[in-house]
């Protein structure tokens, strides 16, 4: 799986090179779909804001730390990764990240962090199920990560 | 794979992806037969339920293989581990190994199909084996116990 995954990687650097730089900013898709937003900004900005659920909910419980940290950690590096793939299909768009919504002030607690990473869980789920080949691999491992973590802090 | 769609959706890219999914469910039960063994008593029902996940599993895809007109591969007779089992942690540790290995599978299976059912079967072989895959990564100790990006080569 290692080979394969590495050699399809290789073979989308490559057509990346091969591609005039005209067609560089150019989407793949009509133009009706270039004025969809890319359903991966939302993926990311849920990340974000998973993230700075965690982040309230562990100034509020310094006790939850050990238990949230890593989905924090894991959020992160999600929200990064979903804006790297939307920076490679629109590499022209300024990169303008909404900021995480503020974390519910009435409710900074591990059930919170517990519905949002469900719902960020089943939205990327969702997504997985119409992206393209080489989109939808990130996705679903995002939403099997997040839906574990949902799980395991049930 | 209860519901893999029309089955004249799934290609060959998709029948092949499923192969190397059986595969990886073929050598999980052969890893969870052998560190049944060497498990501590407290692990025995998690590695049993997580076998018997696996047989669901590769029924699932044997069935799927046969329906579309293709001969789901055998398992070979042994596989070999990365490294000896000896006793409790090292038998965790290649629980570890087969269910990262089949996670990657179905990952694959996930990027190799546009059949909305299979696709969808696939994304939860996945999550399931990431539940499994984080038990026995917590066993052995290796954080994060949940894999970030489940399955990513």
């Amino acid at each position: 799986m290692v080979g394969t995954g590495a050699l399809s990687r290789r073979r989308l650097l490559a057509g990346m090179l091969l591609a005039p730089p005209a067609l560089a900013g150019c989407s793949l898709g009509s133009s009706t779909k270039d004025t969809a937003p890319d359903p991966l900004i939302a993926l990311a900005d849920a990340a974000r804001a998973d993230a700075a659920l965690v982040a309230a909910v562990v100034t509020a419980t310094p006790a939850l730390a050990a238990r949230l940290t890593p989905l924090r950690a894991a959020r992160t590096d999600h929200a990064a990764a979903l804006d790297a793939e939307v920076a490679r299909l629109a590499p022209s768009a300024t990169a303008t990240p909404t900021p995480a919504r503020a974390a519910p002030a009435a409710a900074a607690t591990q059930a919170a962090v517990q519905a949002s990473v469900l719902a960020s869980g089943k939205a990327a789920a969702a997504a997985a199920l119409s992206l393209p080949a080489e989109r939808v691999g990130l996705v679903a491992s995002v939403a099997a990560c997040c839906a574990t973590y949902a799980a395991v802090l049930a | 794979m209860s519901s893999p769609g029309t089955s004249s959706t799934i290609d060959p890219t998709a029948a092949a992806a499923l192969q190397d999914a059986l595969g990886a469910e073929h050598a999980a039960l052969w890893v969870y037969s052998l560190i049944l063994a060497f498990l501590p008593a407290e692990q025995l029902d998690r590695a049993r339920a997580d076998e018997q996940a696996h047989r669901v599993l590769r029924g699932a895809v044997e069935q799927t293989l046969t329906q579309i007109g293709t001969r789901p591969v055998s398992a070979q007779p042994a596989y070999a581990t990365p490294k000896p089992v000896t006793d409790g942690a090292s038998a965790a540790a290649v629980a570890v190994v087969a269910e990262t290995d089949a996670l990657a599978a179905w990952r694959s299976v996930v990027e190799r199909t546009s059949d909305r059912g299979l696709r969808q079967a696939a994304l939860t072989a996945l999550t399931e084996g990431t539940l499994r895959c984080a038990q026995w990564r917590a066993v052995v100790n290796t954080p994060p116990a949940i894999p970030t990006f489940p399955g990513r080569p």
